[in-house]
């Protein structure tokens, strides 16, 4: 069932009975965990780790204080779903910030929300105070021995957040830097304590599948992908938005023509960006797979948080590729070098070209070893990340990048 | 836990007086028993923080790929002119500040621009000029 895209927000704490929770504290934790996992449910922020083992290392770390931390720093170039979520079905997302709190043993917990989301902002504040009158939160939680807090956090405009490391520390009011890994935020997380941290997406999937059942929720996608999946279809075509879709169920190129409902101009299609400005591009010939985890990883990219950008013939691919690069430059936390100096070389490099017109063979040579190197050295995901657009736009596109000259 | 709340300090502090001042960063600093350096290490990480008086109407225009396949290199052109000033500059009578920003997330209703607290989607560039002119 496509259950997510509920058009009118539900505000009122009445008209929304928490039957997925009520379950949960009726269930013991280990059934809960069983069915995320069964569900293979993916993390939906982008890095795709399976959230039944997240919640299952959790429980199991031995601590009198643990937290949970729902990630609403939705910050990637192409993604809004989340903030989708948060406007129209917070007590969904507040229902699976409270499954998760209960399933792992932590009593208090944390929405971090971006800065930029001044609305979404002052409906949690709302649905938190709500929340709390009503014995959502608090002590004693609906008659049951859970007790459980939960604080809003205002981000200040730092991409870099969404990372869960740097997240916490900004929590911390430490400057956001990215942590080393390990230690896991599992195991020491904020304050040095196992701390659980969940994109929006991922708590309100987990939600549903309780609602509708391991069985039910499991018999739709793929192999690999189960259940259904927000995108946040922009770019250039006629009808940009929120979809969900059930994995498995359409190509690529039917979510652009179908739900996107083609280039908008009648621009011919050139290629799509899967999952956010971090992911690889997908040339127009390889857009005939479904849309999977494990389809979009077969043909070299990333299902990423399924912000498709849908880019057409008409426009400058050197441009482009600044543009992205500059996105980064500007969103390093600058603490590794290969990160911070990698992206401002590759924008030295692009920003040249651009005035030039086309890319020199050594630009290529340049461009590609730094982009293998900040693949390889950087310390967080952003870092690896930074350059995929690029250096698939320049894997894709060679004889176009190097015409009008090269050498 | 020492900095804890330190964030939502330095918000309530901007929402205050529209910047941080530098008398309370050394009260801050005092405070959370931090150096001054530090506190404004953390604020200078963050882009929606700021050290100086920033113009009554903050104008943020997005530029990332979204926008930026709309045409928002368009509207940062028009905001600029018809404001007279560059990225991250304020007017001379502290009316506007103009940033062109990285991504607000409103990626399917591009492009866009933020004045204060306010989004605008699906501008072109008289709707934003109209906008800036209803703020006189």
């Amino acid at each position: 069932m496509l259950n997510f895209l509920k058009k009118d927000p539900i505000l009122a704490i009445e008209d929304y009975d928490f039957t997925a929770f009520k379950q949960v504290l009726n269930t013991p934790a280990e059934n809960i965990i069983s069915d995320i996992k069964t569900a293979d449910l993916k993390g939906r922020g982008g890095a795709g780790f399976p959230a039944g083992v997240k919640w299952e290392l959790a429980r199991k770390e031995k601590s009198a204080e643990k937290y949970v931390v729902c990630n609403a720093d939705e910050g990637e170039p192409g993604t809004f779903k989340d903030r989708y979520l948060l406007e129209n079905s917070p007590w969904q997302v507040l229902e699976g910030i409270l499954i998760s709190a209960y399933v792992i043993g932590a009593e208090k917990g944390y929405i971090y929300i971006r800065g930029e989301y001044v609305k979404p902002i002052k409906i949690f504040n709302k649905i938190i105070e709500k929340a709390e009158k009503k014995g959502l939160l608090g002590e004693n939680i609906l008659g049951s021995e859970f007790d459980f807090e939960l604080e809003l956090i205002r981000g200040a405009g730092a991409y870099i957040c969404g990372d869960e490391t740097s997240l916490l520390n900004s929590i911390e009011g430490q400057r956001p830097r990215s942590r080393i890994k390990p230690p896991y935020p599992i195991q020491s997380g904020l304050y040095g304590k196992p701390t659980l941290v969940n994109n929006v997406e991922t708590l309100a999937a987990a939600v549903e599948i309780i609602n509708q059942g391991v069985e039910t929720y499991t018999a739709l996608g793929t192999a690999e992908s189960n259940g259904t999946k927000l995108i946040s279809l922009s770019g250039e075509v006629n009808e940009p938005g929120v979809y969900e879709i059930e994995f498995g169920s359409l190509t690529i190129r039917e979510i652009v023509e179908q739900l996107g409902k083609g280039i908008r101009n009648n621009g011919q299609l050139k290629f799509v960006v899967p999952g956010g400005v971090s992911t690889s591009i997908l040339p127009q010939e390889k857009l005939d797979i479904p849309y999977s985890y494990e389809d979009i990883k077969a043909a070299g990219s990333n299902t990423g948080s399924g912000a498709m950008i849908v880019v057409s013939e008409e426009n400058d691919l050197i441009d482009l590729m600044l543009n992205v690069a500059e996105f980064f430059m500007s969103e390093t936390c600058g603490t590794c070098f290969p990160c911070r100096e990698g992206i401002r070389q590759v924008c030295y490099l692009l920003e040249n070209a651009k005035e030039r017109g086309y890319l020199t063979q050594r630009d290529f040579e340049l461009i590609t070893d730094l982009s293998q190197t900040t693949y390889l050295a950087a310390r967080c995901g952003l870092g690896q990340s930074s350059l995929n657009f690029v250096t698939s736009v320049l894997e894709h596109y060679r004889d176009e990048l190097l015409q009008g000259g090269g050498q | 836990m020492a900095r804890a709340n330190l964030l939502e300090r330095l918000h309530t502090i901007q929402d205050t007086y529209g910047y941080i001042p530098e008398n309370e960063i050394n009260k801050l600093s005092d405070q959370f028993d931090l150096p001054r350096s530090k506190v404004y290490g953390t604020i200078k990480f963050y882009s929606m923080f700021y050290t100086e008086p920033t113009g009554k109407y903050m104008v943020r225009v997005c530029d990332s790929l979204s926008c930026h396949l709309n045409d928002s290199e368009g509207l940062v052109t028009a905001v600029k002119n018809y404001l007279g000033i560059a990225d991250g500059e304020t007017t001379e009578d502290k009316k506007f500040t103009l940033e062109v920003v990285e991504c607000l997330g409103h990626c399917g209703e591009g492009p866009v621009m933020m004045v204060n607290d306010q989004i605008y989607t699906y501008l072109n560039e008289n709707r934003a000029i109209q906008i800036l002119k209803d703020c006189m």
